[in-house]
């Protein structure tokens, strides 16, 4: 098989955004031309409400990552072809075969040609030209049954008089919004199987994502501070290259272990991420904090223990995954390449010191006390001082 | 805050070349001395011929694995025997394992309880092609229970294979007596042994161990990573793991890794000419930390019947001992730990738990493991370190 010598884009939601619509094809284009110049040069030209791109090289490869992209609703790689109906049949059959070869949905597949004609010099019309190619391709395949109401599979070609060409393959995109229209957001990535999944559907509603994690070197290595490096890496296939930032926790959690009450820690914990990453997510021009917390997963995850911990937060925090199962959050990350990673056994700084009986319903007049003694402002201040910040390249 | 490029990590020291770190987990690895890399070098740019060409540049490179194969064959008393290099430690022993066994078709094996995955793994391999697989008893006391093995083992076993020094805990085991004695209960039987933490350490010599195969790996002793050898008996029956060509004998296919090869000889070379050296300073290092240990509360080093002195297996009170590993890490000390504390129950060490410790207790222990660079002071900044961290982890939870 040759490789395709344009790809189709179609977007989905986009073309609902009104006024807002020019701004998120721009964010799109710019989207699909970053995420396809990793793999060769490519150009981008927006058609009606279509992206079409012309690979130099690598098209098939570049189709796949192109419906990996936020906003994409379909791709499909397209042959050109002269405008001559003996041309435009023989390629339309070469390419049904191979396709029907590749797919393994049970038969009969419903099936339809589609021709648009945009060139009316052409001399068939578009229903002429259907039926003859639909007459040369159909012979010898029994498992098709034409269908003109969505079909199940679907021959199209475009007759455009400079350019014709010829596609059957039709790649699903994960929809979405462009990744940057919605904002920029921190996520408080953990090594656990949650905030990855967070961070994708995060990306998916249109938030470019930068990422936060707590380190407590010494007690927690250099590999779990790389598990998390990797985690952020794997997701950042869906958005391009990311902020990074290491904050050193350790003295943050030997306070909280000395100075508070045990059954408080785990809140207390999360109180303090909540701090610093509010305010390295005001320097850092972060509009928002995403987490993957889940609503009673956890002991910290009751409604009174995530109301504590979320009102130490200075922005919005998004929590994408509140009505998930562990299940659900499972498969996405399965789908999206970061179980495994996160399956990885390592060490992690919110199981330091942890309390034998922690606290299921904290009392906000309880947790204020737990945290009288502590120095919060020198510890967070310190913390964002001591932050490392580094990039994150899913291509590097 | 700090943006670095580079991406260098937080808690990550870069080390110049004045200031190392003491790296006490040679059992791990060992740095290439300069020698070692010196021989390899030319093999890479310059003398890149394959061994298998018969025009000059093949001729050399053919000639050069050769010499190295005497070189091995001499350190190892293995004149008679076969060298058969591969790429590290672990494919000699699955090519021991695996191979004798396919060779045979299925019938009993017997794999030591506290062996290395790189046989323990080929064993429960073989169980699912069919073999039935055993595993030797051990005493209480954590050694290779002789008497009870040699009452099991059958006179139609296919393959024995244990170990001759451990890797965790360095017990050395009495394999030329056990060998002997299987030998004459199970005449036809392969016998492998996993040499890899004895070179350098031991004489190694197939015949007095009465083995049919050794397998060894260059890194432990200051070689280069992804090369080893099996060293076997000519009239050994092997079935090969790699195909496709008749290199090294037939026994592993592919292009010879040469610089690899060449790197390992002259590690081998090396760690048996400098053995002497070697155990008397690794038994200075050990007195030295076990001496220091003494004065800690909390702490003490596993008693082993019998055991290299190169290798220490020390238990460590309150925090697990991956947390003290990284402190002691954050005062540029290296060293070994039992088992981390995530891995799941079935990766614990294999070892600790023959030994007769629960899960809990294998992730408090930590292993120290010395190498010709290692000095008294390095065993003495340790227990130092040791010393200072205490008041702060002994009283760590789990």
């Amino acid at each position: 098989m040759r490789e395709p010598d344009l790809l189709l884009i179609r977007f989905g939601e986009l073309a609902l955004k009104g006024g807002n619509r020019a701004a998120y094809e721009k964010a799109l284009r710019q989207n699909l031309r970053k995420a396809l110049r990793e793999i060769a040069d490519v150009r981008i030209q927006a058609i009606h409400a279509r992206i079409l791109a012309y690979p130099s090289r690598r098209g098939a490869q570049m189709a796949r990552r192109a419906a990996e992209v936020f906003g994409v609703k379909s791709v499909s790689p397209a042959y050109t072809v002269p405008a001559d109906a003996d041309a435009i049949e023989a390629l339309s059959k070469e390419l049904l075969d191979d396709a029907l070869l590749r797919d393994q949905r049970p038969r009969p597949l419903t099936f339809r040609v589609r021709v648009k004609r945009a060139d009316k010099r052409f001399p068939m019309s578009s229903i002429e030209l259907e039926r003859r190619i639909a007459d040369h391709v159909l012979p010898g395949h029994e498992g098709l049954e034409v269908s003109l109401k969505e079909p199940q599979l679907e021959l199209g070609v475009e007759i455009r008089g400079k350019q014709n060409y010829v596609f059957v393959e039709r790649l699903a995109g994960p929809g979405g919004l462009p990744v940057g229209t919605s904002g920029r957001a921190l996520c408080l990535l953990s090594g656990g199987i949650d905030s990855p999944v967070a961070a994708y559907l995060g990306m998916k509603r249109g938030l470019h994502m930068g990422f936060i994690t707590f380190h407590s070197f010494p007690y927690i290595g250099e590999s779990a501070k790389r598990k998390i490096q990797d985690l952020a890496r794997a997701v950042c296939r869906y958005q391009g290259p990311a902020q990074f930032f290491v904050v050193p926790f350790t003295e943050a959690q030997e306070a909280i272990r000395d100075q508070t009450p045990e059954r408080y820690r785990v809140v207390l914990y999360r109180r303090m991420m909540n701090r610093i990453a509010s305010r390295i997510a005001h320097r850092q021009s972060y509009k928002a904090l995403l987490t993957g917390e889940n609503l009673a997963q956890v002991a910290s995850q009751t409604l009174k223990n995530m109301d504590l911990i979320g009102r130490t937060a200075e922005h919005l925090v998004l929590r994408p995954l509140v009505g998930f199962d562990k299940e659900e959050i499972i498969a996405v990350a399965r789908r999206i390449g970061t179980f495994e990673i996160s399956n990885r056994p390592e060490l992690d700084c919110c199981t330091l010191f942890q309390p034998k009986s922690p606290v299921i319903f904290g009392h906000p007049e309880e947790c204020a006390a737990a945290e009288a003694e502590l120095a919060i402002e020198d510890l967070v201040e310190r913390a964002v001082e001591g932050t490392v910040i580094e990039r994150v390249d899913p291509f590097d | 805050m700090d943006s670095r490029p580079g991406g260098l990590s937080h808690g990550l020291k870069r080390y110049s070349k004045a200031m190392r770190p003491i790296y006490l987990d040679n059992a791990a690895s060992t740095p290439v001395a300069e020698s070692v890399w010196k021989a390899m070098q030319p093999f890479f740019a310059q003398e890149y011929g394959n061994p298998s060409a018969k025009y000059g540049a093949g001729v050399r490179a053919a000639e050069a694995v050769e010499r190295a194969r005497r070189k091995v064959r001499r350190a190892l008393a293995a004149e008679d025997h076969r060298v058969v290099f591969t790429g590290g430690g672990t494919e000699a022993n699955n090519l021991a394992v695996l191979g004798a066994a396919r060779h045979r078709g299925p019938g009993p094996i017997w794999i030591g309880a506290t062996e290395h995955a790189s046989v323990r793994v080929p064993g429960k391999v073989l169980a699912g092609e069919g073999h039935s697989v055993h595993i030797l008893p051990l005493t209480d006391r954590g050694d290779l229970d002789q008497e009870a093995a040699l009452a099991a083992i059958q006179p139609d076993t296919h393959v024995v294979a244990h170990m001759l020094v451990n890797n965790e805990v360095g017990t050395l085991y009495d394999i030329p007596r056990f060998f002997a004695a299987v030998r004459q209960i199970a005449p036809k039987a392969h016998l492998h042994v996993d040499c890899i933490q004895a070179l350098g350490k031991l004489d190694l010599d197939l015949l007095q161990l009465h083995a049919d195969s050794l397998a060894i790996s260059g890194h432990k002793v200051h070689g280069p990573k992804g090369a080893g050898a099996l060293i076997v008996r000519k009239d050994a029956r092997i079935a090969p793991l790699i195909l496709g060509g008749p290199h090294e004998d037939g026994l592993r296919a592919g292009t010879e890794n040469i610089g690899g090869i060449v790197g390992l000889a002259e590690a081998v070379e090396q760690a048996v000419e400098h053995q002497d050296e070697f155990c008397a300073s690794a038994r200075a290092c050990r007195a030295a930390l076990e001496a220091g240990l003494r004065e800690l509360p909390g702490f003490y080093a596993r008693p082993s019947v019998r055991s290299v002195d190169s290798i220490l297996s020390v238990q460590v009170p309150g925090a697990p001992g991956e947390v003290w590993q990284h402190h002691l890490e954050q005062r540029d000390i290296e060293v070994g730990i039992g088992s981390a504390c995530q891995s799941k129950s079935g990766e614990k060490s294999p070892a600790l738990k023959a030994l007769g410790l629960a899960d809990d207790e294998t992730q408090h222990v930590l292993r120290i493991s010395f190498s010709r660079h290692s000095r008294v002071e390095d065993a003495q900044a340790l227990v130092n370190a040791l010393r200072e961290l205490a008041p702060h982890l002994a009283e760590v939870p789990a």
